[in-house]
């Protein structure tokens, strides 16, 4: 039950992934952790700290998060559920695309849910950062990696790494 | 195009990689394009633009792209099975040690470090997202619209996509 649960949210919020892998960050934090207490919100950063230091798609967090719900099902559904609307969006699409492409309604709803989802990822930032950014060091190494990542072409697995190598040096 | 072919160039594409969407299509171009020519320039691109106006991500989408102009739903499946295949087994691999080691001081300490990151990367894809996305009046006020109808309000970020379309027909019909 856990599991089809589990399928069905994947199902939804990656139909709803407008503007970018990380769209679909605020709809896995209200389901996840709010809905379904599923992983804490701790446990749902680590996710997305492992979804960027894997080679590959953002999307591979979704396993790591349905191994911590159902085990090794948990991981394989959450990855089937997770990228079964994006093939039959796209296979249609390709087959239509002269025509898709000219749909005013697509249009115009993409650009009305791109600028919202830059909302809402800003919201959730700062829910989450409330928790996570508490004290000097946390801080230091939060601005670090922003202005690193904003202003460099350097891959975020190594300011993951770096900063992982940090908090085991201070924190222990 | 046999299928196993489609699989391993997307596996080597998902796993060698790095440095995010962009990076990841100047790898997918020379390896489909350049170098074994399995499609040309014009339907990368026009794989490339269909994977950025379709749900989910859009290196994906252009891989299930690529793969379905090859060899129809199969070639589809081959293309996203490969380009997942080595992060899902790190993933999960992951996930077991996580669990295990999860009372283990030294991991804490670690993810404490990882956290504060993570919220600086966050912070790094929304000011990209905004400096592109948010252009004019009407995309301020929906992004500052869905802000606070999370944040204060507590509205379902489903519900706010759906509205934000909804919003998006009447607000931007005319473009």
């Amino acid at each position: 039950m856990e599991l089809l649960k589990l399928a069905g949210v994947l199902f939804v919020v990656n139909s709803l992934t407008i503007g970018g892998g990380f769209a679909m960050i605020p709809l896995l934090q209200r389901e996840f952790v709010d809905h379904y207490h599923w992983l804490t919100n701790k446990e749902f950063i680590d996710a997305i700290a492992i979804g960027q230091v894997t080679p590959g798609p953002l999307t591979v967090m979704n396993a790591f998060m349905g191994f911590k719900i159902g085990g090794l099902a948990g991981a394989l559904i959450a990855m089937a559920a997770s990228y079964l609307p994006c093939i039959i969006i796209v296979t249609i699409v390709t087959k239509y695309y002269l025509r898709y492409k000219e749909l005013w309604v697509v249009k115009a709803s993409f650009a009305g849910i791109k600028p919202a989802v830059v909302g809402l990822l800003a919201a959730v930032l700062l829910f989450l950062s409330r928790g996570e950014v508490t004290d000097p060091v946390t801080k230091g190494i939060a601005v670090v990696s922003f202005t690193v990542l904003t202003f460099t072409k350097l891959d975020p697995s190594f300011i993951i790494i770096g900063a992982g190598i940090l908090g085991a040096l201070v924190f222990r | 195009m046999s299928l196993r072919k489609i699989f391993l160039v997307f596996l080597k594409i998902g796993t060698f990689s790095f440095g995010g969407v962009y990076s990841m299509i100047a790898f997918l171009e020379r390896e489909l394009v350049e170098k074994r020519k399995w499609i040309t320039h014009d339907e990368f691109m026009e794989s490339f633009a269909i994977g950025q106006m379709t749900p989910g991500a859009p290196i994906v989408n252009t891989g299930i792209c690529i793969g379905y102009k090859l060899r129809q739903l199969w070639g589809a499946l081959s293309a996203t099975v490969g380009q997942a295949f080595t992060g899902t087994v790190l993933a999960i691999l992951l996930a077991a040690f996580y669990l295990h080691m999860k009372d283990n001081p030294l991991l804490q300490a670690v993810m404490k470090g990882v956290a504060a990151a993570v919220v600086g990367l966050l912070g790094s894809i929304i000011y990209k997202m905004a400096a592109r996305m948010i252009t004019e009046y009407r995309s301020a006020l929906l992004a500052l619209g869905a802000f606070m109808a999370l944040d204060l309000f507590k509205v379902n970020p489903i519900a706010i996509i759906l509205g934000a379309g909804v919003l998006g027909l009447g607000l931007f019909w005319r473009d």
